[in-house]
């Protein structure tokens, strides 16, 4: 969905809901908060990535708002605190790592607090150090607040009261305000009393999960389940700037509203309903990774991705049934032109798009199985994507007039046979007239093997339409431009070229791989909510089939998927002063919702008759 | 980006010494002092956590010395009232600061905005009265007897701005202590914070900056709605020094424009991340300046 464009950072916030279509900017952690997340998620995934845990212990954190790494703040604390989570890490221990970790997670908090209190006199250093203390508390705050939401409640009015009592020292003398000790003690002693008595007991019970939670409520209650988290520094948000869409039937001029199964398919494509949890509470849908049918180089989960546009999703984390253990972080690749793509897969595993459609939703994010009326309506969507047009070249894959003298030289080089390469080119795989790939597998030497003398190289030959903009290039992601495919392809095959045959391929890579529009273009008032706000009432206008057939099922995912996303969507509105009739819009998709669930198909169309009246009037402020 | 810290962490503290001397000497002396240097000093005041704000300095000085071709430097205050301070006495030439600090500035020490940050295409923004949508509270009366969390209480945005939506309704005299009309008003330490507690239903409503709620989680903006907005308030500025050197000024403003274009625009986030500058409009902070006196922050 065109909405999820900025947002989701789901580290600041943690426990989230379906879908993320808004704008959201998050505060920069703490890197201790940072690294403490990040460790306790990484240590709950099988198999636990330690090389990664030390790396978020030791090294500067990606979503921390500066360069030192957390060890440099654990190491400040007494009784080699720091040493402590090291030597965990060091000898793998999660239950060690829980505990020497959160205990001196919070005590950094406590001392900061101590701080505060003692400069009091100076507001602005009493502020600064309260500040800290709470940037160190955020890494527990959350989670209080779930499992325990009456301290939670109580520790938030503590926070404010002590922020409150800190006063000012206003400007130049004027409006300060003399800090109330008083209070501020009052309010330290509720924190601090309760991160004592839960984050830094005598003893922790042994943790099957490492979600940091209050030791008394472990106590009472045991590890309580919790909504799904993800650690600071993911980003599930579009990539900036977006990926234009070309669908073959929109390029004609046939309105989607007037392609009932392929608006559905549109709809499951960013719906994640389709999916089971935990990608279903963190909004994932097919759309979170191929943004706008393309590739999304934003994307990342530390832990599952091994860089951004990148993601294992065959690991415990999304599906612990499929989990395959072997940290296999793969790059997005494009859906563009997927109708002449086939096999599917980076190795070209599914000759069928509908199996390979069938796997990602059920294998590899746990959902349930799709109906066939889902399925078809997911790939009749899918096969109407098209590669982006590009005036460079002509339809056999030609460069057209125009073209560089260093393009013309690339363009015969791609096509020049070399023995190194059994006497084929680049062409014979990358077949310009089809699409520059000849669907099927080869092992060029770019996977490591899987074992000694395993024969599991093989990997589908990507095309290069479109390809300046899907960098990094390869299975891994591991080469950054087209220019250093270039030269891994030129060291590899030993093919011997000289610095000017290697700019002339990569001119005529970057050539065939570019595009006459390659980026949706925005602006007042064609902005995202606007795209978004076409796409959702295109999706609502499916109702009308629904309730021919009394799909009932199908009509919730559906009406579940517009309104929730409608309203998330709405916070990103430019035009915010229309955001309430948005709301109202919403409310009558939550009403049409409640009488499809309750059988009634009158009052449900009787609702939507309204509701598409009254988009045509609130039509022109939805910007 | 790899950051470099031109001045070492040390340095702030130097610097604050070397304000408490200079301003201890008559002040001849300091301009003297002062007039010797053949550098452009910035002020930085911690918006943020001053680590990053050092490394930041860092990248933006080294930017702009080779932009201006000559040396640059910055430090870190301790507050606004210091970076006043030192604008006054010429210990530095430029600052960032919002307009109600500005207002300040170019009173006691004659500083003057010279560039303005943009934000979504505008170089203003506005303040919000934020409360959760299932609340019931629709208008700003329903807030009588009720709890209010301000961001600071120097804040434009977040404190004099909202605040004053209640004396345009009458509901307040301006200076008025705001207790005699809110049960209870607290300043949560920033615009993040007031938001969070009227999400989390720890106060009724909270008084922030408009993009306040982006701050929020995704399912909790869907949860807060605003029953009142201030009027345009200027968005923080770059403030010179009255008597920096004319040619210096230009210059400075020219390249800081500079950052407005595409290939430099990363620079941007070095200094408070604006989506970029565009040259101060000295009439918009009149308003700023009549509210100020009407609160007392000026005289």
């Amino acid at each position: 969905m065109l909405g999820r464009f900025l947002a989701f950072f789901v580290a600041a916030f943690v426990f989230v809901t379906p879908a993320f279509p808004t704008v959201v900017t998050e505060e920069p952690w703490h890197p201790a908060a940072a690294a403490y997340r990040t460790m306790m998620f990484m240590a709950d995934l099988v198999p636990a990535p330690w090389d990664e845990i030390r790396k978020a212990y030791e090294e500067p954190h990606p979503a921390a708002a500066i360069q030192r790494p957390a060890r440099a703040f654990f190491d400040t604390l007494p009784d080699d605190a720091g040493a402590a989570i090291a030597g965990a890490i060091e000898t793998e221990d999660r239950q060690r790592l829980y505990e020497a970790s959160t205990r001196a997670l919070s005590r950094l908090a406590r001392n900061a607090l101590a701080e505060a209190a003692a400069s009091l006199s100076e507001p602005g250093q009493a502020n600064r150090k309260a500040l800290e203390a709470q940037a160190y508390y955020r890494a527990f705050g959350s989670f209080i607040e779930q499992s325990d939401p009456e301290a939670g409640r109580r520790l938030g009015l503590a926070w404010l009261e002590l922020m409150s009592a800190i006063g000012t020292s206003g400007i130049m003398g004027t409006n300060t305000v003399a800090a109330r000790e008083e209070d501020f003690q009052y309010a330290r002693a509720e924190i601090d009393t309760y991160l004592t008595a839960n984050f830094e007991p005598d003893a922790f019970a042994e943790r099957q999960k490492l979600t940091p939670l209050p030791e008394t409520i472990i106590a009472a209650r045991g590890e309580v389940p919790l909504a799904v988290w993800l650690p600071p520094g993911s980003d599930l948000s579009d990539q900036d700037p977006l990926p234009r869409l070309v669908l073959n039937f929109e390029e004609k001029g046939i309105d989607e509203t007037d392609l009932p199964l392929v608006a559905f398919g549109d709809m499951l494509f960013d719906s994640p309903n389709i999916f089971g949890e935990p990608a279903r509470s963190l909004g994932l849908t097919c759309s979170t990774c191929h943004n706008r049918s393309d590739i999304n180089q934003r994307f990342v989960i530390p832990g599952l991705s091994h860089q951004p546009g990148a993601v294992d999703v065959r690991g415990s984390f999304f599906n612990p049934m499929f989990n395959d253990h072997r940290r296999d972080s793969l790059d997005i690749p494009s859906l563009r032109g997927l109708r002449f793509t086939g096999p599917y897969g980076r190795d070209g595993r599914f000759a069928s798009l509908r199996d390979f459609t069938r796997n990602v939703i059920v294998s590899e994010f746990a959902g349930p199985e799709p109906t066939d009326f889902q399925l078809d309506a997911l790939i009749a969507y899918m096969l109407e994507f098209d590669f982006l047009p590009n005036s460079r070249m002509d339809r056999t894959g030609r460069l057209t007039a125009g073209a560089s003298e260093s393009e013309l030289r690339g363009e015969a080089l791609f096509r020049k046979p070399f023995p190194q390469m059994d006497g084929q080119s680049c062409a014979s795989c990358h077949v310009p007239s089809a699409a520059f790939l000849d669907r099927k597998a080869h092992n060029i030497g770019s996977r490591g093997q899987g074992y000694d003398g395993a024969l599991d190289g093989y990997l589908d030959t990507p095309t290069l339409l479109g390809a300046k903009y899907t960098a990094p290039y390869f299975h891994d992601g591991s080469l950054p431009t087209l220019a250093s495919v270039v030269d891994w392809f030129d060291t590899r095959f030993e093919l011997g070229l000289d610095e000017q045959e290697r700019a002339d391929l990569t001119a005529y890579l970057n050539a065939v791989g570019s595009a006459d529009e390659p980026y949706e273009d925005f602006g007042e008032p064609n902005t995202q909510f606007r795209l978004a706000w076409e796409e959702l009432t295109t999706f609502a206008s499916t109702f009308d089939a629904l309730a021919r057939s009394r799909d009932a099922a199908n009509a919730i995912l559906m009406l579940e998927t517009v309104a929730l996303d409608l309203a998330l969507d709405a916070t990103g509105m430019l035009n915010s002063s229309a955001r309430s009739q948005v709301f109202e819009l919403v409310e009558i998709l939550n009403g049409m919702l409640a009488a499809v669930r309750a059988d009634d198909w009158v009052g449900a169309e009787t609702l939507w008759a309204s509701f598409k009246e009254m988009k045509e009037d609130y039509d022109k402020a939805m910007y | 980006m790899t950051k470099r810290c031109i001045e070492p962490p040390s340095f702030v503290l130097d610097r604050r010494s070397l304000l408490l001397a200079m301003a201890s000497l008559p002040l001849g002396t300091a301009m003297a002092q002062a007039q010797q240097r053949d550098d452009l000093v910035l002020a930085f005041i911690p918006q943020e956590d001053p680590e990053k704000l050092i490394g930041d300095i860092g990248v933006i000085t080294e930017w702009l010395s080779e932009e201006l071709g000559m040396p640059v430097r910055g430090f870190v205050t301790s507050d606004h009232s210091a970076a006043v301070e030192a604008l006054r006495n010429r210990d530095a030439d430029i600052s960032f600061m919002g307009a109600l600090p500005y207002v300040i500035a170019n009173e006691h020490a004659g500083a003057t905005a010279v560039l303005q940050e943009v934000y979504r295409g505008k170089p203003s923004y506005t303040a919000r009265l934020f409360v959760r949508r299932d609340s019931g509270i629709t208008q700003l009366s329903d807030l009588r007897g009720k709890t209010i969390a301000f961001a600071d209480p120097i804040s434009e945005s977040g404190y004099f701005y909202p605040l004053d939506l209640f004396a345009q309704a009458g509901l307040l005299q301006r200076g008025e202590d705001p207790n005699r009309f809110f049960s209870r008003v607290l300043f949560a330490g920033g615009y993040q914070q007031a938001i969070q507690a009227v999400a989390n239903g720890l106060v009724d409503a909270a008084g922030a900056s408009q993009y306040a709620d982006i701050l929020l989680s995704p399912d909790q903006q869907i949860q807060v709605t605003w029953i009142g907005e201030s009027v345009p308030i200027p968005s923080h500025s770059v403030i010179a020094r009255g008597d920096l050197d004319e040619g210096l000024r230009s210059r400075f403003v020219e390249a800081m424009l500079r950052l407005n274009e595409p290939e430099q625009r990363h620079m941007l986030q070095y200094v408070y991340g604006p989506d970029g500058y565009v040259v101060a409009d000295l009439a918009a902070f009149e308003e700023v300046r009549e509210l100020a006196r009407a609160y007392g922050v000026l005289r």
